[in-house]
């Protein structure tokens, strides 16, 4: 990744070594391939590893276009060389949840996977050719396995964070859509964990721009909000700024495409777990659910859908389901969203159990909280760790089609622990 | 160093439950000429006239014509022979006598093969596997790596010797060198020169009239000096448990190379394309995939061009299962227009065999379908080659086979039938 001026809007952007696509500033991902963009250089004196870099991803971007995919893997280690060359942190692991895959050794199958095909991406030093999800085979160099064909799993399809054991996330492309949408933020620290799940909104081109932008700027706020923030009015204030913050993000993030009819946009579902207490936000249906162990689930959202509006109005929901647009969200985050604050509830949580935020991409399969009780019970049979639980949900919602990008993400709550994490087990199950 | 480049043009959405990928590849090959290091460089012709007793007066004097210009267009520096050919090879040039079987080209080899060519009689039957292992044995005399192409010219059947035979020699000279076959008049076989020329990696074609020998000759001969690439295979990567269905070259003529693999890897099977002057050739490559979910994407087929075992370009073809019938229906514009050229070739073909067998229901039949495939194709040379052999009713759509069609017209439209246009972009 070269971070750069543009020197017609002034505006930093980065540029994927892959594909060449400039970016905004800051970008995990890129938008153009979806290759993970290594993290922002240290700025030294000899300084620009970023325009070699960019000279190189020239070179390789006038390639077919069925080749500039392919380079991806190879044109990432290399702008990565540069930037290790710069950087003080070897793996390009600068962020919090790049440090928290690069050390989530052993746990889920999946994330031991996904650290190793990061590790392939983004580490000239053993350059060994990235295998393939699917069959384990070699990914060559125009970006498909030598052996089946699978494309190399592209990083924004399918990621993992779990900043401290009991809270984690995974975020999915699901089966049938071709982009993965759905975006997430964790973050966990001595007083606080917070988790951030946002689903882009499809009809809207470009939307996983706008959710990532979202999801991280949201959670970002709230990991900056003063730890002394201990009363629960006072992080609900926290959330409708965090959502402030979100809405800028977006707009930062998608530039002109804000003109659009459909500019991109997402929904928004933020928790904040300290002590005893949850406070949840959200616009839009990506839910929350608190499940108390060995009790069933207790939605916390409500979604911000067209079928929840006309049931609060009184229609009953059989007939409101049988409408085209019962799914429809009537709040969003975007360019056109009207900047509605969030709503925000406070939960007590009186024993242990486990917060649940996830996209519709899972909860459409087990929309009843009796069902999304049975599905995580069944996840957490023999689960080794709380990503392991995460990365079951979404198989189990791939199983069932897969038919939406799936976001799962999870904090556990130990009763009266005031939220130390010393247990990744879950005591009941 | 010559550079090569593919380009793909396919619809990669299938429907719930297909399996079957295809797809046309456009490989082009630039700045041929250019030396390329490592290649034994180098080129060979050889020039096999008929001299069989049929040529005797004016086909034997424009044979030899046309052999003193095609002499004409060999570069310097390149191999040469001149056989003369009827029941038995003879070599004409160099001498019988020479300590060379092939020697390169100068003014003075130049001045020195124009007489032995002046000296060619007419004389005997035609056996046509003779002159075949002739020139292969003299090709093989020479260097690796070397660039050989060799030009057949007959005016009658393979008379002398069986079918069998011919085919026998075919089979064993494949490989060893290129060959471009022409057959003068109306007393040859189209089916035989068709043989030697597809296992040869050359063309075929009628040559109406003697006085045209020459100008054929030359414009083979400066095509042959213009390929740079030696040799050049065509890999076609396919998946684990995927099949490939058959790889055919449809741009500039069809030709079916599926039973030509030969395995690189048990996933990778190369087939032969001879050799490359600054050109482009289409080909259509069909894969069965083992069916997969709505939403799967997987590559179906990497198609690519190696010289000497190192692979210049690569296409890839691709495959994505869809439920939007919008995507899936669709039929890529190329591949559509190639499936209908191969089909009216084989249409063609196969109508003017059921003629010759006297089999008039099929050879309507075939030659109607072959008048519709060239109309939808827009291939206007086919049509009119084909309204010289059969009547079009506009009104019915049908076709009547007519009566008075010339020989040469069919011939003409049989050698012609492998020609293709090109879809126009």
């Amino acid at each position: 990744m070269s971070e750069h001026t543009d020197a017609t809007s002034g505006t930093r952007s980065v540029t994927c070594p892959a594909c060449g696509e400039d970016g905004p500033a800051g970008a995990r991902f890129c938008e153009g391939c979806g290759t993970r963009l290594p993290s922002p250089p240290e700025r030294t004196a000899a300084g620009d590893p970023a325009d070699h870099a960019r000279a190189q991803s020239a070179a390789w971007g006038t390639a077919a276009d069925d080749a500039a995919e392919g380079t991806a893997d190879h044109a990432a280690a290399e702008g990565a060389k540069d930037e290790t060359g710069a950087s003080p942190d070897p793996a390009g692991h600068g962020t919090a949840e790049g440090t928290a895959e690069g050390t989530a050794e052993g746990t889920a199958e999946g994330t031991a996977q996904d650290a190793a095909e990061d590790t392939a991406a983004t580490r000239p030093d053993d350059a060994a050719p990235p295998s393939c999800h699917d069959c384990g085979g070699t990914i060559a160099a125009d970006g498909y396995c030598e052996s089946c064909g699978a494309p190399r799993r592209r990083e924004r399809d399918h990621w993992v964070e779990e900043p401290t054991t009991g809270v984690a996330g995974v975020c999915d492309r699901g089966r049938r859509h071709r982009r993965n949408e759905d975006a997430m933020a964790l973050h966990a620290d001595a007083e606080r964990t917070i988790l951030v799940v946002c689903d882009g909104v499809s009809s809207a081109p470009d939307s996983d721009r706008a959710s990532l932008a979202a999801a991280t700027a949201a959670r970002d706020h709230l990991a900056a909000a003063s730890a002394h923030l201990d009363r629960g009015p006072a992080w609900s204030e926290a959330l409708t700024a965090a959502v402030e913050a979100a809405e800028d993000a977006v707009l930062r993030s998608v530039g002109d495409m804000a003109d659009r009819d459909e500019p991109p946009s997402s929904t928004f579902v933020a928790a904040v777990l300290t002590g005893s207490r949850l406070t949840t936000a959200w616009l839009g249906d990506s839910r929350a659910y608190w499940v108390p162990d060995g009790e069933q689930a207790i939605p916390v959202s409500t979604d911000d859908s067209w079928i929840e509006e006309m049931v609060a109005r009184g229609l009953d929901r059989e007939t409101a389901d049988a409408s085209p647009q019962a799914h429809a969200i009537t709040r969003w985050i975007g360019p056109d969203s009207g900047n509605h604050p969030p709503r925000v509830v406070e939960t007590p949580l009186a024993g242990p159990g486990w917060v649940l935020l996830c996209s519709d991409g899972l909860w459409n399969y087990c929309a009843s909280p009796e069902r999304l009780t049975q599905v995580l019970r069944a996840a957490q049979q023999g689960a080794a760790s709380t990503a392991q639980i995460a990365e079951r949900l979404v198989q189990w919602a791939n199983d069932q089609g897969g038919a939406d990008n799936i976001t799962v993400a999870l904090a556990r709550h130990e009763a009266g622990s005031d939220n130390l994490r010393d247990s990744t087990q879950s005591k009941e199950s | 160093m010559a550079a090569f480049t593919a380009e793909v043009f396919q619809n990669e959405y299938l429907a719930t439950g297909s399996t079957d990928v295809h797809a046309i590849v456009t490989v082009t090959c630039e700045d041929a000429a250019a030396p390329t290091p490592g290649a034994g460089g180098g080129a060979a012709e050889i020039i096999m006239v008929d001299t069989s007793g049929s040529m005797t007066g004016a086909s034997l004097r424009a044979a030899q014509h046309a052999a003193v210009v095609a002499l004409d267009q060999i570069v310097d520096g390149t191999w040469f022979a001149v056989i003369g050919g009827s029941h038995v090879a003879r070599r004409a040039f160099p001498y019988a006598n020479a300590t060379m079987p092939m020697v390169q080209m100068e003014p003075g080899a130049r001045d020195a093969a124009r007489h032995a060519i002046s000296l060619l009689r007419a004389d005997g039957g035609t056996a046509m596997s003779t002159w075949l292992v002739l020139a292969a044995q003299l090709f093989d005399t020479l260097p690796p790596g070397t660039r050989r192409h060799a030009i057949l010219l007959t005016d009658g059947k393979n008379e002398s010797e069986s079918r069998g035979s011919l085919s026998r020699a075919i089979a064993s000279v494949t490989g060893h060198f290129q060959c471009d076959a022409r057959g003068v008049g109306e007393r040859w076989v189209v089916e035989e020169l068709r043989e030697i020329a597809t296992a040869l990696l050359g063309t075929v074609d009628l040559i109406a009239k003697p006085e045209d020998i020459a100008a054929d000759f030359e414009s083979l001969v400066r095509a042959s000096m213009a390929r740079g690439i030696a040799d050049a295979d065509l890999r076609v990567w396919t998946p684990m448990g995927a099949q490939v269905l058959f790889v055919r070259q449809v741009s500039p003529t069809v030709d079916d190379l599926t039973n030509r693999r030969t395995q690189v890897t048990p996933l990778v099977g190369a087939y032969p394309t001879g050799a490359w002057a600054d050109e482009s050739r289409d080909y259509h490559v069909a894969v069965r995939l083992p069916a997969r979910s709505v939403g799967a994407e997987q590559l179906a087929a990497r198609v690519q061009l190696a010289v000497d075992d190192e692979v210049m370009a690569s296409g890839l073809v691709k495959a994505t299962w869809s439920d939007d019938d919008g995507l899936t229906a669709r039929i890529n514009r190329e591949v559509a227009h190639y499936t209908g050229q191969a089909e009216l070739a084989s249409a063609i073909q196969e109508g003017l065999a059921a003629k010759a067998a006297g089999d008039e229901a099929t050879a309507t039949t075939r030659l109607g379908r072959a008048v519709a495939l060239a109309a939808e194709t827009g291939n206007a040379e086919a049509t009119s080659r084909l309204r010289r052999v059969v009547d079009v009713d506009e009104e019915q759509g049908t076709v009547r086979l007519r009566r008075d069609a010339a020989k040469l017209d069919e011939m003409a439209l049989d050698t012609a039938s492998t020609k293709t246009t090109r879809v126009r972009r």
